[in-house]
């Protein structure tokens, strides 16, 4: 005889989700699964089966929420971070035999001619952290930031490289970081979705719905998408004619209905239905009430950049501020328009960068300043970069027009991040003198997701799901933490 | 590590809830290694002493009693080094397994492993691997329909359980019906079988079912979810991709009752069958649903060799339950199977002539009669014309050469209807050479390898040919111990919620055991004897355990949560496809139309467009293309129909053999809110405006239409009071009214109608409407 009532926290929780996703208080044997992700006593709280139900960390996280900027396209980094003198003064010569050989680019074959930044750069804040006027409103929050300049990633095209970036492997398939987060921390707010992802420009990233999907862990955990033009989150507003009073009626009777079903059948997993509905009539409420920027002060409005009724990314940051405010525990924007091919004006490292970067910039930097003022700066963890980096030689298709562009570029780029324990004003890692290689501190994307999720309060090797047989994580088989760049 | 902290963590629950057999805290006297220390050992030690060699630590391999000798004396566990490790005090750094592992035994754990030692150490072949042998049919006091029965209330009895009686007829009725047709029955087709009084009226029932086009319809999801099927071809721009003739061909096959081996061999290999027709030849599409990377920039040959990874992969989930994606970049970590035997599987795929290019050939056109024919003509005329001009000087016969660019021009025009992606194995010298790819990267080679089949699986057949078609037979060969295993119980998942192995996914050494092993057996012989799937499926539904009545008291509740027993009949939410199509079905709007080019029902604007493509908003189909059965609603990987997805629906980018069923709160703002559960309600009420006199009448007809059975009168009354609550409310806002009830142009009373709609809308919302009951 085969024992068919032990299995894995995976297996447990699946059916956690559907039978008790809120609201039972029966001490089952999934609340203590999930309570195995914490084996410091359990909150205080009423023991729940609610996978997004607040948990603590293995250990003491110095970050308890995430903003994740991500700008589709892979900004180039050698014209925003990087600085890179030499290169200039070599700019236009061919690039080094030693620097092609074996390597695959995107659109660029034959010998390429090295491309030195336009941007002026200089030191900023105390620390003196190399900045280019393309990203000027950084220029004040630099105190507040590290910047990573020796990322490396495996991967030289939008769509994997988003893949791996945001779920740990290159395709489809796997759990992204935010749902990793609120499978490990759950939510700490009741009425909106713990896991919120917002799209600015109009264009979804090339890694798809995959940079917020659940993979295998249960799909409470995906990202939802809220817009911030329209219905915030899809099928939220009751129908033309159907007030709140009518629908509070219509509840009503649906409840006692459900209540009599219940007690005929003895499934829990009705009444975990019946507060889904308590929940979806009070997230009507909550989430328009979050996603409505216009009662903002001005003041804040004009820091951002926002303006209500806008779908742009200052209006997306201001609500992502709104959001982590109420318990939304991970927050991430997608914002289009950053391939610096040169392949048009909007794409040149030039006038194209220094638009492109200003506006979105001075979005990032109000929402770090933002956060500090509220004091929620020193437990979120902000992140502002792309996918991969971009060569430091002329894009080849573009190489004989006018304008300047880069091709992709995997080996070295850099990143921004502020707050949850990041140390704050600081520089880490370098590349050689024409940027094409980690000279110091590489940071692998799986080392980055290590230490984000550390500081979050993980052991990010044994935050694992098992499926098909095999415990995953986000970091699959590899990462380690980078401790330099923590507080 | 969660997994392995679970165990030790459960076993102390159990003691202290006393809610699960005994079985569980008890060390059992007599140890059998695949139920108690496999598991124990491969979640703890074969990661670092299995079957891996290159990250194996001191040479010791547990997974073989050869590999294990220096570590275990059989019958004295003190003399054995692996009992001596894994009990040393935690601070003794020899202690295993390592602390730094995270991994830790439960007391339970060594209890058993010191326990095995002293029983003689013996090893068994993991039990998937082994041929199933025909089990004796275990006899039982309760009353059973099949042998099913048989073996499910054996296992009742020994657990001091029993069935529960028979759902009621309307019950019956609703739950074979969707379980087969993924559609309720008509209610005069359930009031006839309630009140039939023949015999065999519920076998009649279930064959009317079974011979419903809707059967297939309804069939076609599972499949097409382990097919990836899916109308774009993904990445980052998602180009819509015609493929939709393998969609009617799995649906048409299902309906046909398609022997399943048949549908093996036509799907793997249909191109490869002496003088394929056109059906087998579009089944190739099955590993033509890979994804294409069409964004600027990328190798076409680094994505050929990931679908073909994938193609690999999904082979063996679909029809081994293995998951042997883990030997692409090194030799699997739990189940004997090593790289290269990995990449001698890739050969077998790694020949066909599609290369990841943005027009998906080669693919198989369809003309319609008429442009075929032009084609010909065309043919004919431009061949005849080209063969007068032949030697001829470019100034002279100008009329010839004017008229044979008109006819080039007028066949470059011409267009097939459809077309579909396919297979075609290549010949000769393109045909590729297979290399080891060391860690997964098709850039970094090692020796070359030929076509063959893993060793730990049964031989290839004797003068078989080493190519698809050789492989497919023998995927379905009698030897095959899993195939039929694996297929039997993923058709035993859907009917009855839950896998005999849950795992339906994963029947390697890491997957759960069977809950009922000998049925499991039982069942898999029976479906290898003829692969006939109605046949099977037919006689789960018949079983006794089906049919029995879903109703659970709180104590047997805790029992066994997950109904894995079957002592009360499956009761599991719908799948997205069911839910819509039933609502669609009860207010009548649900068209028949079968098979045919996808289709766009009402989806509310997103705003936003794939990376590099176009917008993944879209304009709506027109007139009763609206309101197909789901199975026919465009299905784009970057953007699948959210109100779908919404209930679980995969977006289909890889292989998926369990769907989730959730229960969340966006699920409850779709049935409210979305506009085609909105239309649904009020075409309801208008149904039951027009064709009843009273509230009463009103609501009774509501209910029925979308649960079948009668309200009890409690319910019954409690909708009239809605409805009187509703009208009484809407008769003071009469234009919000009209707007609720859909604006009927017929309405004389806007409130009664809207009152209605929410009592439809209300109806349509019920638990019981989502769950099978």
């Amino acid at each position: 005889m085969y024992n068919t009532m032990k299995r894995p926290t995976s297996e447990r929780l699946l059916e956690a989700t559907r039978r008790t996703f809120l609201g039972s208080s029966s001490l089952g044997l999934g609340a203590l699964a999930l309570s195995l992700l914490s084996p410091a006593p359990a909150p205080a709280a009423r023991p729940s089966d609610n996978p997004l139900a607040p948990k603590k960390p293995p250990r003491r996280p110095t970050a308890k929420r995430v903003i994740y900027l991500h700008m589709s396209g892979a900004p180039p980094h050698l014209d925003i971070f990087d600085y890179k003198p030499e290169l200039q003064k070599r700019d236009g010569q061919n690039c080094p035999a030693e620097y092609l050989q074996g390597k695959r680019f995107a659109f660029t074959s034959g010998v390429p001619k090295l491309l030195g930044t336009r941007q002026p750069f200089r030191r900023c804040g105390h620390a003196g952290i190399w900045m280019s006027d393309a990203v000027q409103p950084l220029h004040a929050v630099a105190d507040d930031v590290t910047v990573i300049r020796s990322m490396k990633t495996d991967e030289f095209n939008h769509a994997p490289a988003e893949l791996l970036l945001f779920t740990g492997f290159a395709r489809q398939g796997r759990p992204s970081f935010g749902a990793w987060t609120c499978y490990g921390l759950g939510s700490e707010n009741d009425n909106l979705p713990g896991f919120v992802v917002l799209i600015s420009n109009g264009v979804q990233p090339s890694g798809g719905q995959g940079c917020w999907g659940s993979g295998f862990l249960p799909s409470v955990f995906q990202g939802v998408q809220c817009r911030s033009k329209g219905e915030p989150v899809l099928y939220l507003s009751d129908p033309p004619g159907l007030d709140r009073d009518l629908r509070r009626l219509g509840l009503d009777a649906l409840k006692d209905l459900n209540e009599w079903q219940h007690q005929e059948l003895g499934h829990p997993e009705t009444r975990t239905r019946i507060a889904q509905y308590e929940l979806a009539f009070r997230m009507q409420l909550s989430a328009n009430e979050v996603m409505d920027i216009s009662r903002e002060p001005q003041k804040i409005l004009d820091a951002y950049g926002a303006k209500p009724g806008a779908g742009s990314f200052a209006n997306n940051c201001l609500l992502a501020r709104r959001l982590i405010e109420r318990g939304v525990r991970f927050v991430q924007l997608f914002d289009w328009g950053w391939d610096f091919h040169g392949t048009n004006p909007k794409e040149d490292i030039r006038d194209g960068l220094t638009q492109k970067g200003t506006i979105t910039t001075q979005a990032v930097a109000a929402l770090i300043k933002d956060l500090k003022s509220r004091g929620l700066l020193q437990d979120t963890l902000v992140i502002w970069g792309g996918e991969f980096g971009r060569t430091p030689f002329r894009e080849g298709r573009t190489a004989g027009g006018s304008i300047l562009g880069r091709d992709h570029y995997p080996d070295c780029f850099s990143l921004l991040l502020a707050g949850g324990g990041i140390k704050a004003g600081y520089t880490h890692g370098e590349t050689d003198e024409l940027g094409f290689k980690v000279t110091q501190d590489e940071v692998h994307v799986h080392d980055l997701q290590a230490t984000l999720l550390h500081c979050l309060g993980f052991d990010h090797t044994q935050l694992t799901f098992r499926f098909q047989g095999r415990d995953y994580r986000l970091t699959d088989v590899h990462g380690k933490v980078v401790s330099a760049i923590l507080q | 590590m969660v997994f392995a902290r679970f165990f030790t963590k459960c076993w102390v629950v159990a003691l202290c809830a006393g809610t699960l057999s005994p079985a569980v805290a008890q060390v059992p006297k007599t140890i059998d290694f695949n139920r108690d220390v496999r598991p124990i050992l491969s979640n703890n030690c074969f990661q670092c002493h299995g079957p891996d060699e290159k990250t194996r630590k001191a040479r010791l391999r547990l997974d073989t009693p050869e590999g294990a000798a220096t570590a275990i004396v059989p019958g004295q566990p003190d003399a054995s080094e692996l009992i001596i490790r894994i009990t040393a005090s935690p601070d003794d750094a020899s202690r295993m397994p390592p602390a730094k592992t995270g991994k830790t035994l439960g007391p339970r754990d060594v209890a058993i492993l010191q326990q095995w030692v002293q029983q003689g150490a013996k090893y068994a072949p993991h039990w998937a691997y082994v041929p199933p042998k025909p089990p004796v049919i275990p006899t039982t006091q309760f009353r059973t329909v099949n042998p099913i029965d048989a073996f499910l209330w054996a296992r009742l009895e020994q657990e001091g359980l029993k069935p529960q009686p028979e759902a009621d007829r309307y019950t019956l009725a609703r739950r074979v019906a969707l379980d087969l047709t993924g559609l309720p029955p008509t209610l005069e087709e359930a009031e006839a079988f309630v009140t039939d009084t023949a015999a065999d009226a519920y076998e009649k029932f279930v064959d009317r079912q079974l011979a419903k086009p809707a059967f297939g319809e309804h069939w076609a999801r599972l499949w097409l979810d382990l097919a990836r099927y899916a109308d774009s071809a993904g990445y980052a721009d998602d180009p819509l991709r015609t493929i939709w003739k393998y969609r009617d061909y799995v649906i048409e096959s299902f309906n046909a009752n398609k022997p399943f081996d048949q549908f093996t061999i036509e799907q793997l290999a249909g191109d490869l069958l002496p003088q394929p027709t056109i059906e087998q030849l579009v089944a190739t599409a099955f590993h033509r649903n890979t994804m294409t990377n069409s964004e600027g920039g990328t190798s076409d040959e680094e994505f050929r060799n990931v679908a073909v990874v994938d193609r690999v992969n999904t082979t063996f989930t679909v029809w081994m339950g293995t998951s042997i994606g883990c030997a692409q970049c090194h030799t699997h970590k739990y189940d004997p199977i090593t790289q290269k035997e990995y990449f001698e599987v890739f050969a077998f795929f790694n020949n066909t002539a599609d290369a990841d290019r943005p027009d998906e050939s080669p693919t198989l056109p369809f003309w319609s009669l008429r442009d075929f024919l032009r084609k010909m003509a065309l043919e004919q005329q431009i061949a005849a014309l080209e063969a007068e001009l032949k030697g001829k000087k470019p100034e002279e016969l100008k009329p010839q050469r004017d008229r044979l660019a008109t006819l080039k021009k007028e066949l470059a025009a011409l267009k097939p209807a459809t077309s579909v992606p396919i297979m075609k194995e290549l010949v000769g010298p393109q045909r590729r050479k297979t290399r080891i790819q060391f860690r997964g990267n098709f850039l970094d080679l090692g020796d070359e390898v030929r076509e063959g089949v893993p060793a730990v699986f049964h031989p290839f057949p004797e003068g078989m040919p080493k190519n698809r078609l050789g492989f497919a037979r023998w995927l379905i060969s009698r030897e095959n111990p899993l195939t039929a295993r694996v297929i039997a119980n993923r058709f035993w998942e859907q009917i009855f919620g839950t896998g005999i192995v849950r795992t339906s996914e994963e029947f390697g050494i890491q997957g759960e055991l069977p809950s009922h092993p000998e049925l499991l057996d039982w069942l898999a012989l029976d479906f290898q004897r003829d692969w006939n799937v109605k046949r099977f499926l037919k006689q789960l539904v018949m079983s006794a355990a089906y049919r029995q009545s879903a109703a659970v008291t709180a104590a047997q509740y805790e029992r066994d949560p997950d109904n894995r027993l079957l002592a009360r009949g499956p009761r599991v939410r719908l799948t997205a496809e069911m839910i819509r199509d039933q609502a669609l079905f009860a207010a009548g709007l649900l068209s028949p139309k079968m098979l045919g080019p996808s289709v766009r029902p009402f989806q509310p604007s997103l705003g936003v467009s794939a990376a590099f493509g176009g917008s993944i908003d879209w304009k709506m189909s027109d007139g009763e293309d609206r309101y197909r059965r789901g199975i026919y609603t465009q299905w784009r990987r970057s953007n699948p129909y959210p109100s779908m997805s919404t209930f679980d629906a995969p977006n289909r980018d890889t292989c998926v053999v369990r769907r989730n069923r959730t229960n969340t709160p966006l699920q409850a703002l779709v049935l409210m809110n979305d506009p085609v559960y909105v239309e649904a309600a009020q075409a309801l009420a208008q149904k039951a405006r027009t064709s009843t006199s009273t509230p009463d009448e009103a609501v009774v007809m509501i209910f029925r239409r979308c649960l079948i059975r009668p309200p009890s009168p409690e319910e019954q009354k409690r909708l009239v009071q809605l409805f009187t609550d509703a009208r009484a409310a809407f008769q003071k806002a009469p234009a919000q009214a009209q707007q609720f009830a859909g604006n009927q142009p017929t309405s004389r009373d806007p409130a009664t109608d809207a009152a209605l709609t929410l009592v439809a809308s209300v109806v349509l919302n019920l638990d019981e409407m989502v769950m099978k009951r």
